[in-house]
């Protein structure tokens, strides 16, 4: 009986972390570009569906070269994806953002849901609506831990995100660039009197999190196996309510959101069953919010980034 | 928040718009001066069709009019119907209740006389009223909740068997090999709810196997890890799932990966070629769905693929048949009636005997659903397609 429990727990645990470290790569995003230029950027979710699409493209073509593909071959098309998705957020910043950067916020947020309704429906006319399949799948044994089944594409994938998330971290936390992100969240005018580039900061800033996403659509593309052109629509509301709940604007806060959000999910449709699950996670955020306005790092605002 | 994708066929919007609807409706008939009956009776006779081209569903959209597309070029070029010729005319509900109203006025004011479409349940309750009010008789290709028999309108008329009779082939399928504990999942869609309860209801009233799981999920998502937790939690030795193929895919392939082997019983929703590739290889030899007998599995319809391909260059889709059948059911009692007139046109669809179609001879029911609800029992073979593995008929 008690193995039972600890089984069916370590199982909840695993998948909520497994679920929630897709959510902590997105949310980075979200809350990076927050953090630097208070732009709620509801495009970045069908930035991971382009990384996915993007990806589909390249192996497709990989596989068609070679015949077959590996855990090699998907890591550098992981790469490729990544500065393309990077790119492609530099130039939605360029276009669609930075004109507008000093009109009132709700412009800017329009144009934001105009973006993603741009680049869903644009690859829904390119590729069609009907899901795609993955030309390329992770696929390995399961192994039994504590009474749960972890499987090895499982583990693979959350190494990967880790290893993306400790590099992130490193930038941001130890380079120079990345100590002028943290500069301009604080206070844009005064780093742009210190002689900071603001304009090249923000674009850097956008294309690490559109690379992020990226990577974490390709990365779900190998492991589920179907992509749709909506499929950004709802990680990208989960990923913001996972940069909510850590704080926005936080790096860590959107990690830690990111797991706190697979967690809840996970335990929630454990306890209350699937059709509660939704209810429960946003009845938690709101409670959350109301107690913890800032979310779980929130407070320290002093230097938010 | 912008417009969602998930929830646009949650009941609740559903009702608020057909409320909306009979109002609008109201001032439609006024517009359209009267709907069908009056229409100028010298040009092609028009058949409105509703169908997602937009959002979640949209794949189905095109389907849907290359199949009715199909049998009004047939009907056309054998001379139309009562010397007029027909044709068809397409309107986006983008399975959205609010959208599918505005789209059935549409219709309405173009002069269509006949209604040969209706995809997602959510979103074709809503123009039952509108349609009804406008004196257009409705043959409904895909939809098939119970709730669109319960609105108890005399111009609807279902080809699809109804979730009832979907529900009743699910049971009798479980029951015949030897299934004690299920567990249902559906997808909180009109449509997947409706099969899921029906089911349930039935499997509580026959009493012989039990239900131990049934649970909704929310559609247009990857991961569904928490949800095949519950399922294992629960112990079950078949499972059942009422709702799409893209979702259904994933849980099938995540059901396995957890441990499940058993049998995975799917609805005729996720009857999709797409679904095996999906799932990917060595995850479907257990899956098993309930499923109107396709083109493919019907003597001599060869013939009938061979010229849908040609028409429009890419194979059929779920639903192509039905709505082709559709525009011939339409058809065949307009020319029986041998006007558009709506009560006879009415009158003339009521007749109708054991008129051929897909899914078998074709008689409706005083509801208007059919009175044989077709459903076989299809598996997947070694190169994804469903094919026939069990009739039901012994």
């Amino acid at each position: 009986m008690i193995e039972f429990i600890t089984g069916d727990l370590f199982q909840l645990i695993w998948n909520g972390l497994f679920v929630g470290s897709f959510y902590a790569l997105v949310a980075l995003g979200y809350s990076m570009v927050y953090g630097i230029i208070k732009l709620l950027n509801f495009a970045h979710g069908d930035i991971y569906m382009l990384g996915s699409f993007i990806a589909f493209v390249l192996l497709g073509s990989v596989i068609g070269f070679l015949g077959t593909a590996s855990l090699p071959i998907l890591l550098l098309v992981l790469l490729i994806t990544m500065i393309l998705t990077g790119g492609i957020g530099v130039l939605i910043e360029r276009v669609a953002y930075r004109p507008l950067r000093n009109s009132p916020r709700l412009a800017v947020l329009i144009t934001a849901v105009g973006v993603s309704f741009t680049l869903e429906y644009g690859v829904r006319q390119i590729f069609g609506p009907a899901p795609e399949v993955f030309p390329f799948r992770l696929s390995g044994e399961s192994v039994e831990v504590l009474g749960g089944r972890v499987s090895v594409p499982q583990i693979v994938l959350m190494v990967i995100a880790a290893l993306l998330m400790w590099v992130l971290q490193l930038y941001v936390m130890r380079s120079k660039e990345g100590r002028a992100m943290r500069a301009i969240a604080l206070d844009p005018r005064a780093t742009l009197l210190m002689g900071v580039n603001v304009n090249r900061v923000i674009s850097r800033t956008f294309f690490i999190g559109s690379a992020l996403a990226g990577a974490a659509g390709v990365m779900a593309g190998a492991y589920y196996g179907s992509i749709d052109f909506l499929m950004g629509f709802t990680i990208g509301l989960k990923a913001f309510t996972a940069a909510v709940i850590g704080g926005i604007g936080n790096l860590y806060g959107a990690m830690l959101g990111g797991l706190v959000l697979g967690l809840l999910e996970s335990f929630g449709t454990f306890v209350l069953g699937g059709e509660w699950r939704d209810v429960f996670t946003f009845a938690c955020l709101i409670l959350f919010l109301s107690i913890r306005p800032t979310g779980i790092l929130g407070a320290r605002i002093a230097e938010r980034m | 928040m912008t417009n969602t994708p998930r929830g646009r066929r949650v009941l609740a919007s559903a009702s608020i718009a057909a409320a909306a609807a009979i109002i609008l409706a109201g001032c439609a008939g006024g517009i359209a001066g009267g709907g069908g009956s009056d229409a100028d009776e010298s040009g092609p006779i028009k058949l409105g069709l509703l169908a997602p081209f937009s959002g979640s569903e949209s794949v189905f959209g095109e389907y849907m009019q290359n199949g009715a597309q199909l049998a009004v070029d047939e009907i056309n070029s054998d001379g139309g119907v009562n010397g007029r010729e027909l044709e068809l005319v397409a309107e986006d509900d983008a399975c959205d209740a609010t959208a599918s109203v505005a789209a059935a006025n549409k219709l309405v004011a173009a002069g269509i006389e006949g209604s040969v479409g209706g995809y997602c349940s959510g979103a074709t309750l809503p123009t039952l009223p509108i349609f009804s009010e406008a004196g257009i008789p409705m043959v409904i290709p895909a939809a098939n909740s119970n709730k669109l028999v319960e609105a108890g309108l005399d111009n609807v008329f279902l080809i699809n068997g109804t979730g009832t009779q979907q529900a009743a082939a699910t049971l009798e399928y479980a029951l015949k090999v030897g299934a004690t504990r299920v567990a249902v999942l559906n997808d909180n869609t009109d449509y997947s709810k409706d099969l899921a309860v029906s089911f349930v209801e039935q499997a509580e009233e026959d009493g012989t196997l039990e239900v131990v799981l049934d649970q909704s999920v929310t559609p247009g998502e990857k991961d569904y890890s928490a949800n095949v937790n519950n399922v294992m939690s629960s112990n079950p030795d078949f499972v059942v799932w009422t709702g799409y193929y893209q979702e259904g895919a994933l849980i099938t392939r995540q059901l396995v990966d957890a441990g499940y082997d058993g049998p995975i019983l799917v609805g005729d929703g996720s009857v999709d070629r797409k679904f095996a590739e999906i799932a990917g290889e060595g995850y479907t030899d257990n899956v098993v769905a309930t499923f109107t007998q396709t083109p493919d599995m019907l003597e001599g319809a060869g013939d009938w693929i061979g010229d849908y391909e040609e028409a429009f260059g890419s194979e059929p889709g779920p639903y192509s048949t039905q709505s082709y059948d559709a525009v011939r059911v339409m058809a065949e009692a307009m020319t029986d009636a041998g006007s558009t007139d709506t009560d006879a046109v009415i009158e003339a669809l009521r007749g109708l005997d054991g008129f051929p179609i897909f899914s078998g001879p074709l008689t409706f029911t005083p509801e208007g659903t059919l009175s044989e609800g077709g459903f076989a029992i299809v598996s997947i073979d070694a190169d994804g397609t469903f094919v026939l593995k069990d009739d039901l008929q012994s």
